[in-house]
């Protein structure tokens, strides 16, 4: 009855064939969440109570034919930053909100309800994202995300529990946050596929806001295939979020067999760590199977300080009342106490500068993206930072990151999935970067990686 | 440290010194040179005339 390591579609199949019940399911999930899950430091509440109503409610649904649809009776984790009713506290990953709790639910986790998904656990994450500049990984009040392939590896973030939680079976499937790589790094950390949609293809409305023309919530799963279920069932125009698009938005499952032409940028590469250039080489080879591979260059702009600017001053401005009331004095890492009070420097021209960049640099990448299906590129330039040690990161600038610097500023979708290993067995990834509102055509080149590898089926013991 | 760098970091030390010791200080005051590296890049950069901010601003009108 166990739901290990199995696809939505897998435990759908077997929920639907009467092999499976989703409160078993569901049961089994929270138990390993209440062990391995906290082992991993990846838990903030297991949310029994409102599991076993939802789980009770699919099982009667489903028996009397009504079929909410590929989520209906599925268990799935939450980023602690998605707003939960219920006395479901939502902490934000911040030792000063650990009991704090909200009235309604985010509209993501409104709409996986609707679709019959069963929430059994809100998941741990960095404190406020990692919005006030972090450099180690003990940075959360539930302790430092431990990758599920190494007990001294950190899972990467700022959506730690999301990528561990997923990378370690203890569900399907969970939801996350990317404002610049807390979708992406956690899932390559963490040997999962994570799917950063679009900026305003799914609503954030009772979503921490950390950068207001940054923030995306997107799905980590096992599979690309996944995501596109999840993402189907989360999108759409919100009332409640202004820049929550109308753009209506269908998964379409891809085939296999698909010829996709893509695009490397010069220098990304080898900008990586040895050990995963090494891996992104040889994945590269292998994935001329489905495609053509153009190495491109792209204008000289600077991207990283473009994308940090606006997302210092959006933060310092969103965490102005913590900042100024003293707030951050509680949370966990001692770097998050002290630099917020930098971001005082950035001048309102500035910062207005880097968003008149922004829509140059949105309308350059577009043009070289309306010639390729995807821009493919490391998805995390590094391989498994250690516990203990201070990790590098273009956020702070220790480390370059142009895909994600352009990617998250441009607001484009990207897809990370597994493409190998380091030499000490910590998994690696690679992301499919796409235009804007094209997720089905990343999904569909992850989807065409993914049957051809077997990367993302291969699990930490 | 450039001139820019050393002015806002005394801005910054003008307000929040008293909730900080020396170590939190000279933290402070190199995040706050990264930051002038990237604005001076960022002020390196061209930028059309015309390119506008792109904030997604509406005027507000209540029904009716």
């Amino acid at each position: 009855m166990s739901g290990e390591f199995r696809t939505i579609r897998e435990l759908g199949a077997d929920i639907r064939a009467g092999r499976l019940s989703p409160l078993l399911l569901a049961e089994a999930c929270m138990k390993r969440l209440e062990t391995v899950g906290r082992a991993l430091n990846a838990v903030v509440t297991v949310t029994r109570e409102r599991a076993l109503e939802q789980a009770r409610r699919a099982e009667r649904e489903l028996a009397a034919g009504h079929d909410r649809g590929p989520l209906h009776g599925i268990p799935y984790g939450a980023k602690d930053l998605l707003a939960t009713s219920g006395g479901i506290p939502t902490t934000w990953g911040a030792a000063p909100f650990r009991d704090r709790c909200f009235d309604e639910d985010a509209t993501v986790i409104q709409r996986l309800e609707d679709a019959g998904a069963v929430l059994v656990a809100k998941l741990a994450m960095v404190e406020f994202a990692g919005g006030m500049g972090y450099r180690q990984p003990n940075a959360s009040f539930t302790g430092p995300g431990i990758s599920p392939w190494a007990a001294d590896a950190w899972s990467g973030g700022s959506s730690s529990g999301s990528g561990s939680a997923v990378g370690a079976g203890l569900v399907p499937f969970a939801i996350g946050s990317e404002t610049w790589g807390s979708i992406l790094g956690p899932a390559t950390y963490c040997g999962a596929t994570g799917l950063r949609p679009t900026y305003g293809r799914v609503s954030r409305h009772g979503a921490m806001a950390l950068c207001w023309t940054l923030d995306k919530l997107g799905p980590l799963a096992l599979t690309a295939d996944d995501c596109g279920l999840v993402l189907e069932a989360i999108a759409g125009a919100d009332p409640r979020d202004a820049t929550a698009a109308a753009r209506a938005y269908r998964y379409e499952r891809p085939s296999a067999d698909a010829r996709f032409r893509f695009a490397v940028v010069r220098g990304t590469v080898d900008a990586s760590e040895p050990a995963v250039r090494d891996g992104l080489r040889a994945a590269l080879e292998r994935l001329r199977e489905v495609g053509t591979i153009e190495e491109i260059t792209l204008p000289d702009r600077p991207y990283e300080a473009m994308a940090r600017i606006i997302l210092w001053a959006e933060g310092a401005s969103a965490f102005d009342r913590l900042i100024e009331g003293g707030v951050i004095d509680g949370l966990t890492a001692p770097e998050d106490r002290v630099t917020p009070y930098a971001r005082d420097a950035i001048l309102a021209k500035d910062y207005l500068r880097a968003l008149r960049l922004r829509g140059v640099v949105a309308r350059e990448i577009d043009s070289v993206l309306s010639q390729f299906d995807a821009i493919v590129g490391p998805s995390r330039g590094t391989a498994g930072p250690r516990l203990g040690a201070e990790f590098r990161s273009a956020i702070r600038g220790s480390f370059p990151d142009v895909l994600g610097a352009i990617g998250n500023a441009a607001g484009l979708p990207a897809i990370g999935v597994p493409c190998g290993f380091a030499p000490d067995g910590l998994p690696i990834g690679m992301q499919f970067l796409g235009r804007a509102w094209d997720e089905n055509t990343v999904l569909a080149a992850a989807y065409a990686w993914q049957a051809r590898t077997d990367f993302h089926r291969q699990w930490p013991v | 440290m450039t001139e820019e760098a050393d002015i806002l970091f005394a801005l910054i030390r003008a307000r929040y010194a008293a909730r900080l010791d020396a170590g939190q200080l000279e933290e402070l005051r190199k995040a706050v040179e990264g930051i002038v590296r990237d604005v001076a890049t960022l002020r390196a950069a061209t930028i059309p005339e015309d390119a506008e901010p792109g904030q997604p601003f509406t005027p507000f009108r209540a029904v009716p």
